[in-house]
């Protein structure tokens, strides 16, 4: 394989001044193959570089794991690489922040019918706020992570763009980035593709150059999230009814939070007698809170035409437009629909109304802005607070 | 600044020079098994019964008390899973607090001293119910520095007839260890923390009290614990106390004047430092000090990317710092993320041996904690 990317290439896309020598770089290291090469190249381009491992949770703990280290391998993965380069390396000991800022959220989040996305959490508090905030105090003249997403500047002002690798683009999870955080950030990974990130890291003999991505949310092991909910808050999960959209008992669920909108596999109620095929099979369409209720319904009521967005951040200048054409992402793992949105500068509330019905739009999900003309450009996003769907408009209109 | 300062000796000694020399010597010796009844096996018997003569006559017991364990917190643990009921400081290593899993704890005050009073009423309480008490009190802080107060310990103790143990890992090599004077039940050593290599620790049973070994095999040091003799490191240990025991009596001026004189470099430049234990009876060579609103971990790392090595709190093998429980321990939980540990070399010997810490170096350092 012939690597596309040279070292002059990673020193350019650093995007500072004088010699790398004279730069001291954190690097974000999670022990993984990406954060690893990253650390690599940049050492290798010449620069000042210290690696930060974030220790996050208490791992014995989250395997329930008896005399296991709350540290896990990961951590170790990190020194070891580290050791390899010949970089200083520590470990951040976040445990109680990660606590308090991002899993007492997820749970909440849950609790309140919604299906949350930690690992933005994650990046707007305790990575892009306080390790971003030591490794300034360490004197970096900025911070890298090993995400597949590219920094671009026009004139001195940075903005984010997806990866060259569109297979692994990571902005879904950065929108929250915010302009002066982008000023520090640097993604030596944006120029290449995991494949070559795998080159690299054999190149360098990096111990983790095989080891398998890392899937799902970190503290929750094996994707099973509702085991996690059910453990932070004991009691507070209870069975209810699982009904349909007429009110009609159709079984039992054991807890709300093992439902998300718009799901359809694993909802519990078998196929139903006399009803044609097309509406035979039920989605969750929505989730009652109050009532401790999972309604289904067939996909038509999934339909949904606007979404309430807040908290949203902008990673370009303000358009001078306050309404316009974007593209968004309503999922990590969905394509981006076509769409306008109203902006309200001052109150960081949008409206956006797409062009066709989205099916399965959850609350507590991000809607993430790319530009209409260039898909690669990342305007930014916001929080998804409401997104009524049929179901629940026609209930808005009986009451 | 060319090289990188090692200012974390209460942590690990350097292997002393003499204690190399000895350990190369003893490479080329061939087996060394020293439970083999053969020629051989008597060479490393030999190693190993000397190195107990050399480190009994550092503490003044008889060499047939002391029993070698892999590390000073091996030796605790062997020991305490003999007593059911445990009496500790607040401020013992985690080896002691850990392994004993006592909930019958002494204070210590804001000065790192044991409440010798609560000690004495606690001791009382418990004595009216349990026959067997052991009472575990450190000779020296490993993170403060200050000396407990060993002999009225012990003589409240012996009112209530509990049995003494006392860590004194943090003592040997910094101040005289007498116990033909101290009537102590139970002492345990680390040799790397007087110039040894790591690896080796002793367990001193000096009133020869029957314990019962927790790791079991072979009949390795009077059967207390199995397992084939580390016997360089027991040649190492014994090294190192032969070395300590020809010190002068007093060895720690230079230790101390390098100790004041960056206290003071830091009062001037920081003077919102807190130093803790200061006002106690102390080693000469340790330094606790916190500034009010900069993490342990934070001035650790600046200090180290600025060439100097020193400790924070207590460091979990993944490198994660957590808190200080010994500043909790003395009222300042505030501050138990925040603490930084300086410690010269235990004695001026060592310092010596070393390569002199220079006062510019100390400016140095001072300067970068102005600069945190």
């Amino acid at each position: 394989m012939r690597l596309k990317i040279s070292i002059n290439q990673v020193i350019e896309d650093m995007d500072l001044k004088g010699n790398p020598s004279e730069h001291r770089i954190v690097v974000a290291m999670s022990g993984g193959v990406d954060s690893s090469v990253t650390a690599a190249l940049l050492v290798e381009a010449g620069f000042d570089v210290v690696g930060l491992t974030m220790q996050l949770y208490d791992y014995g703990q989250a395997l329930q794991k008896k005399g296991a280290c709350c540290a896990g391998s990961d951590i170790n993965d990190a020194r070891l690489v580290s050791n390899s380069l010949e970089i200083p390396h520590y470990v951040l000991n976040y445990e109680n922040l990660f606590q308090e800022q991002v899993i007492e959220d997820f749970a909440n989040s849950y609790l309140r019918g919604e299906t949350p996305i930690p690992c933005v959490r994650c990046n707007q508090t305790v990575k892009f706020t306080d390790l971003f905030d030591r490794a300034k105090k360490l004197g970096a003249s900025a911070l890298a992570t090993g995400h597949y997403i590219r920094r671009k500047t026009a004139s001195g002002i940075p903005s984010l763009y997806k990866g060259i690798d569109t297979a692994k683009d990571q902005s879904y999870f950065l929108f929250a980035t915010t302009k002066k955080q982008l000023d520090f950030l640097r993604f030596p990974l944006g120029s290449i593709t995991k494949e070559e990130t795998r080159f690299i890291a054999k190149k360098y003999n990096l111990k983790v150059a095989d080891k398998p991505d890392s899937q799902d949310i970190c503290f929750v092991p094996d994707g099973k999230y509702a085991d996690v909910v059910r453990k932070l808050r004991p009691g507070s999960i209870d069975v209810g009814e699982i009904i349909d959209v007429e009110g009609k008992k159709l079984g039992q669920h054991n807890g709300i939070i093992d439902y998300t909108i718009g799901q359809r596999k694993g909802v519990g109620i078998g196929g139903r007698k006399g009803v044609d095929d097309k509406n035979a099979l039920l989605y969750v369409i929505a989730l009652d809170v109050q009532k401790n209720q999972v309604i289904v319904g067939s996909k038509d009521y999934l339909a949904c035409r606007k979404i309430k967005i807040t908290e949203c951040n902008w990673i370009i200048e303000q358009p001078h437009h306050k309404e316009f054409k974007i593209l968004a992402k309503l999922r990590n793992t969905s394509n981006p629909v076509e769409g306008k949105i109203k902006v309200n500068f001052e109150t960081g509330i949008s409206y956006l109304y797409f062009d066709e019905p989205q099916f399965g739009v959850s609350t507590g999900q991000a809607a993430v802005f790319y530009n209409i003309k260039d898909h690669a450009h990342i305007l930014g996003g916001g929080w998804i607070t409401s997104a009524p769907n049929m179901f629940d408009l026609k209930n808005t209109m009986n009451a | 600044m060319n090289r990188q300062i090692y200012l974390d000796y209460n942590a690990t000694v350097p292997l002393l020079e003499k204690v190399k020399k000895s350990l190369i010597d003893s490479f080329d010796y061939g087996p060394l098994n020293a439970s083999s009844v053969h020629y051989h096996g008597r060479k490393g018997k030999n190693l190993l019964e000397n190195a107990k003569l050399n480190i009994a006559k550092l503490i003044n017991t008889n060499s047939e008390n002391i029993i070698f364990t892999g590390s000073a917190t091996e030796a605790i643990n062997l020991l305490l899973s003999n007593f059911n009921t445990i009496v500790v400081s607040s401020i013992e290593h985690l080896a002691v607090l850990s392994s004993s899993k006592s909930k019958l704890i002494v204070p210590v005050d804001k000065n790192g001293v044991v409440d010798l009073n609560y000690m004495e009423t606690l001791l009382k309480n418990v004595s009216k119910n349990e026959k067997e008490i052991l009472l575990s009190v450190m000779w020296v802080n490993n993170e403060t520095g200050v000396i407990q107060p060993i002999r009225e310990v012990v003589n409240i103790a012996k009112k209530f007839g509990c049995l003494v143990h006392c860590d004194a890992a943090q003592a040997l090599g910094k101040i005289e260890i007498n116990l033909n004077e101290l009537d102590i039940d139970f002492l345990t050593l680390s040799g790397h923390k007087i110039g040894a290599p790591t690896g080796i620790g002793a367990l001193i049973n000096n009133n020869k009290f029957n314990l019962t070994p927790q790791i079991l095999g072979g009949g390795q040091e009077k059967g207390m614990r199995a397992g084939t003799e580390n016997i360089f490191g027991i040649r190492g240990f014994g090294e190192a106390a032969l070395i300590m025991s020809e010190m002068p009596i007093i060895n720690d001026k230079k230790v101390k004047c390098l100790r004041d004189y960056l206290i003071n470099k830091i009062k001037k430049v920081r003077p919102e430092t807190i130093f803790f234990g200061q006002k106690s009876n102390t080693v000469s060579n340790t330094i606790l000090m916190a500034l009010p609103d900069i993490p342990g971990d934070l001035a650790l790392m600046k200090l180290d990317l600025a060439s100097f090595s020193v400790s924070s709190g207590s460091a979990c093998s993944s490198g994660k710092i957590n808190k200080s429980h010994v500043v909790s321990a003395m009222g300042y939980d505030n501050l138990a993320f925040n603490s930084i540990r300086l410690s010269f070399p235990p004695n001026d010997t060592i310092l010596e041996s070393e390569g002199l810490i220079t006062t510019e170096e100390l400016d140095t350092l001072a300067e970068c904690w102005f600069d945190l």
